[in-house]
C-alpha cells in the first residue's frame, strides 16, 4: 500500500509540475504560447543533418535525425552522394537561392517570429525572405503552384503550433551535405514552446519518390535575447559588390559626403501637409488601433517608372505623377542629382538598377514596385511582408534608431499611431536603393517619413516624404492609395529565375567598350 | 511529333497597336534592355514556358527565311500577375501555335519584349477574365 500511495503522491506531483510550467509559458491575450521573438537555432544541422566529423568546409555536428539516418530510396543514396561530392558549387545556397523548409529554420541566421491572430509571420535575416503561414482551416488559395519555400497552413493543437508545408519545388536541398527531396516533399512542423527562451522544432518529411519512410529532424530554437532587431544579409549582394558585377556608386553610397557644390539644402521649405482624414468606419483591433492589416495593393500610377508625371511610349509606361509637395509635382533635384536621373534612364544604365540584380527595393519603393505586400500588426509592431521576397518591421514601443553606422537597404524603421495614422520614420539607409527604375535618386543621408491612413475600409492613403541633402535641395512629399484586396500572396523567386540581367549587361558592356575605343 | 512551323516576319516598320502585356508590371528598364526600333512579329510553336518572376518567359520555335529552325525566347509580365488573372501551365501546352509581336533585345540575341500575342484562334494570350 505505502508503494502503490508514493506512486500516487509521485503522479500526481509530476502532473502539479507539469501543469506549472505549462501555466509559466509566455502566452498571447488569446492563451496561445507565444511564440513572438528573435530566434535561431543552436545546431550544426544546416551543415549536414546526419552526425558527421569535421569537414574542411563544416564543423561537426552530432545530427538531428530520429534513427540516425535519413532514409532514401537507393537511387536517391546515390544523388545524395553525388551532390556531396559537387556540394561547393551545386548546393542551391552556394547561389544564394531560396532555401526552403526545413533548411531555413536550421540556419545559423536570426529569425523574428511574429504572431498575428491568424497568421504567423517569420521574417528571416537571411536574404531578408519571410514565411507566411496562414492559420484559418482553409487550404492555400493557390495550391498546387509549386515555389522555392511552398505553401504553409497552420493550426494550433494543444500548446503546439502545426504547420504543413506543400507545394515546395524540387530546387532546393535540406542541408550543405546535398541532403534533397523532390517536388513531391510535405514537411509537417511542430512548435513547442519549452520554455520562455526554448521552443523544441521539430519537421517531419514525407516524399515517396525519393524516401523509403517519413523521417523527422529535431531542432532546438534559442530566443535571441541579446538582440531587439535583426539586420539584413542580402547574400547575392554582398557577393556582386566584392566580384565588382555590382559598383558603387560613390555620390550615394553612405558614407558619401554632402557635395561642395551642392545647394543648400531648405529643411523648412517642405509644405505644412495636414494628413489625410481617417475614415469614421474603420475597422479596429481590440485595443482600439485601426486595423490595416491584409492583402494590399498600391494604385501607384507608374511610380516604378518615374515619380515625375510623364507620358508612355514604346516599352515606357506612363506615370500619373505622384509628388503632391512641391505643388507642381516636380523632385527639387540637386544639379548633380539631376543630371544623374537623365543619364539613369539611358539604356546601358537599365544594369545599374539594384532590382534588376534582384536586390532590395529600398523605402518607399518597396511599396510601389509593381508587387503587393501583405500587412500584419501582431503585438507591438507593424509588418510588412512584400511579395518582392522583403519584409519590413516596425516596432512601435518607442525605442532609439540603431546606431549611425549599421546602415541597411530598408533602413531602420520607427512607427507610432498619431491618430489614426501610423507614422513610420526610417533612417539608417545605405545608399544603394534607386526610387524606381528610371532612376530617380535616393543617398544614405535620406531620412523617410511614411503615414499609412485609413480613408475607407478598404483603402490606405500612403504618403512619403523623403527628407534627402545630398541629392536633392528641400523635402518632397509623394501619394498614393494602397488597396485591400482579397488575395493571397504569392513567391517572387527573382534571382533564382533572372533572365534579363544578363542582357542589361550585354548593352552596358557594349556601351563601354565603345567608350574606350572612342577615348 | 513533328511541330509545324511558320515563316518568320521581321517587321520593318514599328507597330502601331498599342498593348501592354509585357510592359504592365516590368520591373526593370525594358527600354534599356529591348530596342524599340527592332520590332519582330513571328508565328511559331510553343517549345516551353517559364512561369518566372519578375518576368516570365515563352520559348517558341519558329522557321526563319533560310529554313532554320530558330528558339525565340519572349519575356512576358511576371508569372504571378498571369496566374492572378487565372491562367494555367495546362493553357498553354507544348505545341501551341502562337502569333507574337515583340520588341528584339539590343543584344541581338533572339530574345524578344512581349507586346501582344494570340493563339490561332484569336484569342489574346494571358487576357482579363
Amino acid at each position: 500500500m505505502k508503494i502503490v500511495a508514493l506512486l500516487r503522491f509521485l503522479i500526481l506531483a509530476s502532473i502539479a509540475a507539469g501543469s506549472a510550467s505549462a501555466q509559466t509559458l509566455p502566452r498571447t491575450v488569446d492563451d496561445r504560447p507565444n511564440l513572438q521573438g528573435i530566434w535561431r537555432a543552436v545546431t550544426r544541422a544546416s551543415y549536414d543533418l546526419e552526425a558527421h566529423v569535421a569537414r574542411h568546409d563544416m564543423p561537426a555536428g552530432q545530427g538531428v535525425v530520429d534513427g540516425g539516418e535519413i532514409p532514401y530510396q537507393s537511387w536517391a543514396a546515390e544523388q545524395q552522394r553525388s551532390n556531396f561530392e559537387n556540394r561547393a558549387t551545386a548546393d542551391p545556397l552556394s547561389n544564394c537561392f531560396l532555401p526552403g523548409v526545413p533548411r531555413i529554420m536550421s540556419m545559423e541566421f536570426p529569425f523574428h517570429i511574429f504572431q498575428a491572430d491568424d497568421h504567423v509571420a517569420i521574417t528571416f535575416e537571411w536574404q531578408q525572405i519571410y514565411r507566411l503561414i496562414y492559420i484559418d482551416d482553409q487550404p492555400p488559395l493557390y495550391g498546387g503552384i509549386e515555389s522555392w519555400m511552398g505553401n504553409s497552413r497552420g493550426r494550433w493543437e494543444g500548446d503546439s503550433l502545426i504547420v504543413e508545408i506543400t507545394d515546395q519545388n524540387d530546387g532546393t536541398w535540406l542541408d550543405a551535405a546535398g541532403n534533397f527531396h523532390g517536388n513531391a516533399m510535405r514537411v509537417t512542423e511542430r512548435y513547442s514552446l519549452r520554455d520562455t527562451n526554448t521552443i523544441d522544432y521539430e519537421a517531419t518529411i514525407e516524399d515517396s519518390d525519393v524516401f523509403t519512410r517519413p523521417w523527422t529532424m529535431r531542432l532546438v530554437l534559442q530566443r535571441q535575447t541579446q538582440m531587439d532587431r535583426i539586420l539584413e544579409y542580402q547574400c547575392q549582394a554582398l557577393v556582386e559588390e566584392a566580384n565588382g558585377a555590382f559598383e558603387r556608386d560613390v555620390r550615394t553610397w553612405h558614407p558619401a559626403a554632402l557635395p561642395a557644390d551642392n545647394e543648400p539644402f531648405d529643411a523648412d521649405a517642405g509644405a505644412d501637409l495636414s494628413l489625410p482624414t481617417a475614415s469614421s468606419d474603420v475597422q479596429r483591433l481590440a485595443d482600439g488601433t485601426p486595423d490595416i492589416s491584409g492583402y494590399f495593393m498600391a494604385d501607384a500610377g507608374g511610380a516604378n517608372y518615374g515619380l515625375e508625371a510623364h507620358e508612355g511610349g514604346i516599352m515606357l509606361p506612363p506615370s500619373r505623377g505622384q509628388v503632391i509637395d512641391p505643388a507642381d509635382g516636380s523632385l527639387p533635384y540637386q544639379e548633380w542629382a539631376r543630371t544623374e536621373r537623365i543619364d539613369r534612364a539611358l539604356p546601358h544604365r537599365g544594369y545599374d538598377d539594384p532590382t534588376a540584380h534582384c536586390f532590395l527595393a529600398g523605402v518607399p519603393r518597396s511599396h510601389y514596385v509593381p508587387a503587393p505586400f501583405y500587412i500584419l500588426q501582431p503585438p507591438g509592431y507593424v509588418v510588412v511582408l512584400h511579395e518582392r521576397m522583403s519584409w519590413r518591421q516596425i516596432p512601435l514601443d518607442g525605442r532609439d534608431h540603431l546606431p549611425d553606422s549599421l546602415r541597411l537597404w530598408q533602413g531602420d524603421s520607427i512607427g507610432r499611431w498619431q491618430g489614426d495614422t501610423l507614422v513610420v520614420e526610417s533612417q539608417n539607409f545605405n545608399g544603394k536603393a534607386w526610387l524606381n527604375e528610371a532612376g530617380d535618386v535616393a543617398s544614405h543621408a535620406q531620412t523617410v517619413v511614411e503615414t499609412f491612413t485609413p480613408v475607407s475600409p478598404t483603402q490606405l492613403m500612403y504618403r512619403a516624404t523623403v527628407t534627402d541633402p545630398i541629392a536633392y535641395t528641400r523635402p518632397w512629399t509623394i501619394e498614393m492609395p494602397f488597396n485591400r484586396q482579397d488575395d493571397e500572396l504569392l513567391e517572387v523567386a527573382c534571382l533564382e529565375d533572372n533572365g534579363d540581367l544578363q542582357h542589361l549587361k550585354d548593352v552596358r558592356d557594349e556601351y563601354r567598350a565603345n567608350q574606350n575605343q572612342r577615348n | 511529333m513533328t511541330t509545324r512551323l511558320f515563316k518568320a516576319v521581321l517587321a520593318t516598320t514599328g507597330l502601331t497597336a498599342v498593348c501592354s502585356v509585357g510592359t504592365a508590371v516590368a520591373h526593370h528598364a525594358f527600354a534599356a534592355e529591348f530596342d524599340r526600333d527592332t520590332p519582330v512579329q513571328l508565328t511559331g510553336s510553343v517549345t516551353e514556358m517559364k512561369w518566372s518572376n519578375p518576368h516570365a518567359w515563352i520559348y517558341i520555335d519558329v522557321e526563319d527565311e533560310n529554313g532554320t529552325v530558330v528558339n525565340w525566347a519572349f519575356e512576358t509580365r511576371a508569372a504571378n500577375s498571369i496566374i492572378r488573372l487565372g491562367w494555367r501551365p495546362k493553357d498553354l501546352p507544348v505545341g501551341t501555335i502562337l502569333k507574337v509581336d515583340g520588341f528584339q533585345a539590343r543584344n541581338g540575341s533572339s530574345t524578344a519584349s512581349l507586346a501582344a500575342a494570340t493563339f490561332s484562334d484569336g484569342r489574346a494570350l494571358f487576357a482579363s477574365p
